[in-house]
């Protein structure tokens, strides 16, 4: 019993001192070790890792990965492309895009670019490989259908038919 | 002053002097200081003012804890503080930052959407299987309303939850004192007898939020059910399924954060409803720190049952000496026992082992967390509310 009373205070008070460890010590400690575990946000939210750039003059065009939603998630899959810097865009964007670097356009992808960073934007996407879906006028409808300006980057997710 | 506190609560020891009050809170002075004026930190002469604010009221409060020797209503007043200047804080921030309290879909994939302790639950499963964090924000800071990430957030609450286990929901859920201040205004419960059978909601809440968010890959519990979306921030309303989700948060908050807490004087979405306070009772088991109830000393007259706002107390639980695993440990059982039965305890030591030093090593534990993390946001709305005003 005695063995006992002495754990249980030796542990409360090293219970205070964790306490006081937490600013200086423990919080960047656990803070460092979940960053490091490898995880990483869902790619239905962050579009996935880019695996090519296409040079377009005075701007370029980042392609990810395809992304595919899991189990019962209520999104199609998509494949991400960033238009960057936005500033150096024209007024009309009009691209021929080789999503799977074949050598052969997969998609043109056509949008305006407002001067206003809020204005709302629009995309027309014509599939020219049918694993693509085409869309028209589409603006910020679902995270795998949409156009949305992402600080110095134009996103634009296109819908895969055929995974 | 010392007889008149005699007086107000007999069978209650003797207030405590006010020379070993202030000894005892020196610590909690120190800890202070170094909190809120720590170099490197704000030099802006209103964050200043209202650091200021925030270490005096914290170091008086703990100082009252020590005085009175109760518990209770001192935190009360902490934590009550902490649930109204927490909104008032962010929307402040949010509004500044992006002009909407509603998260546009550019926030969420930039992922700048601020990641509070709520999902945390919701995401072990999804990340065990396939090292997804099924939310969208950023892992480390992002900038925006990102703070420090998910990652320190998770940090955080690790930390907090070792020392105190559920004492989280009373110490540092930013959330809960909203209804615990709500719950204070009656004088008396207009609703007295409710279903024990209640207190196994949270539990039905997570489990049911943690399944629904693996199999659709979402933060269920965010897009769906969470009743503080209505004082924090939402997803933005872009379609019918939006207006759906926020008609939900705010009939959700009107009802179990506003309306039940004041008919009955309990936290009652704590108490039926919580997921994340769900799963913070299993680190109760964890935890060294607990609330004993010496049997011998007991006349089960039941005032703590009463007094207890989580009803973590049942005449079962109270005969066989111990609280449910959801209690928060705030302190109001053992501040209401009028025979000092129910006690502060560390496992381990007999059931009537030297209470009040039971209660001052939970105490400094405790409130050292509150002072980092309830203060610094109680200092950042009284900064904002002084922005206002002056």
């Amino acid at each position: 019993m005695k063995l006992r009373a002495t754990l249980g205070y030796t542990a409360a008070g090293a219970t205070v001192l964790a306490a006081l460890l937490t600013p200086f010590l423990l919080y960047g400690m656990f803070s460092k070790t979940f960053a490091s575990l490898g995880l990483h946000v869902d790619e239905v939210y962050s579009g996935g890792p880019k695996v090519r750039t296409v040079q377009e003059g005075a701007y370029s065009i980042d392609i990810h990965r395809p992304v595919y939603p899991h189990m019962l998630q209520s999104e199609k899959p998509f494949v991400q492309l960033d238009w960057r810097p936005a500033t150096a865009l024209p007024e009309h964007v009009s691209d021929m895009v080789d999503v799977n670097g074949t050598g052969q356009p997969d998609l043109r992808v056509s949008f305006d670019v407002p001067r206003d960073p809020k204005a709302p934007l629009r995309v027309n996407v014509e599939a020219l490989n049918p694993r693509y879906e085409s869309m028209r006028n589409a603006g910020k409808e679902k995270y795998s259908r949409l156009i949305v300006r992402v600080d110095d980057a134009i996103v634009v997710r296109v819908p895969i038919a055929k995974p | 002053m010392a007889t008149d506190l005699r007086v107000l609560r007999p069978g209650k020891p003797a207030p405590r002097g006010i020379g070993r009050s202030l000894l005892l809170t020196l610590p909690i002075v120190v800890w202070s200081l170094l909190m809120f004026f720590h170099p490197g930190g704000t030099t802006d002469r209103l964050s200043l003012i209202a650091a200021s604010m925030t270490a005096l009221l914290m170091i008086a409060l703990f100082f009252m804890m020590m005085r009175t020797r109760s518990t209770y209503r001192w935190r009360r007043v902490f934590f009550v503080t902490l649930g109204l200047l927490f909104p008032v804080g962010f929307i402040h921030t949010v509004i500044a930052m992006r002009g909407t309290m509603g998260i546009p879909i550019e926030e969420m994939i930039a992922g700048r959407t601020p990641f509070c302790f709520m999902p945390i639950p919701l995401l072990i499963l999804p990340a065990a299987f396939t090292k997804s964090l099924v939310f969208p924000g950023s892992i480390l800071p992002a900038g925006g309303m990102s703070g420090g990430g998910m990652a320190a957030m998770v940090a955080l609450w690790l930390c907090i939850t070792l020392v105190m286990g559920r004492g989280w929901c009373s110490y540092a859920c930013f959330f809960g004192g909203i209804e615990e201040g709500v719950a204070s205004v009656p004088a008396r419960a207009k609703i007295r007898k409710t279903d024990p059978r209640w207190r196994f909601g949270p539990w039905a809440v997570l489990l049911a939020m943690v399944l629904l968010s693996l199999a659709l890959f979402e933060p269920a519990y965010c897009m769906w059910l969470c009743p503080f979306k209505a004082v924090s921030e939402y997803v933005a309303a872009r379609n019918t399924v939006g207006l759906l989700q926020n008609a939900i948060f705010v009939l959700l908050f009107g009802g179990l954060v506003i309306v039940l807490p004041f008919l009955t004087k309990k936290r009652t979405q704590c108490a039926w409803f919580c997921p994340f306070g769900a799963f913070q009772s299993i680190f109760n088991k964890t935890s060294i720190f607990n609330v004993k109830i010496d049997k011998e000393r007991c006349r089960p007259c039941v005032l703590c049952q009463t007094a207890c706002p989580t009803m973590s107390l049942t005449k079962e639980s109270i005969a066989q000496g111990e609280t449910l695993m959801s209690c928060t440990r705030c302190g109001a059982c053992v501040d209401a026992c009028p025979r000092n039965a129910v006690v502060w305890h560390i496992k381990g030591t007999g059931a009537a082992a030297k209470p009040e030093r039971a209660r001052l090593m939970f105490l400094y534990a405790a409130w050292a967390m509150a002072v980092m993390f309830g203060g610094s946001i109680i200092a950042q709305g009284l900064a904002t509310l002084l922005h206002f005003v002056i």
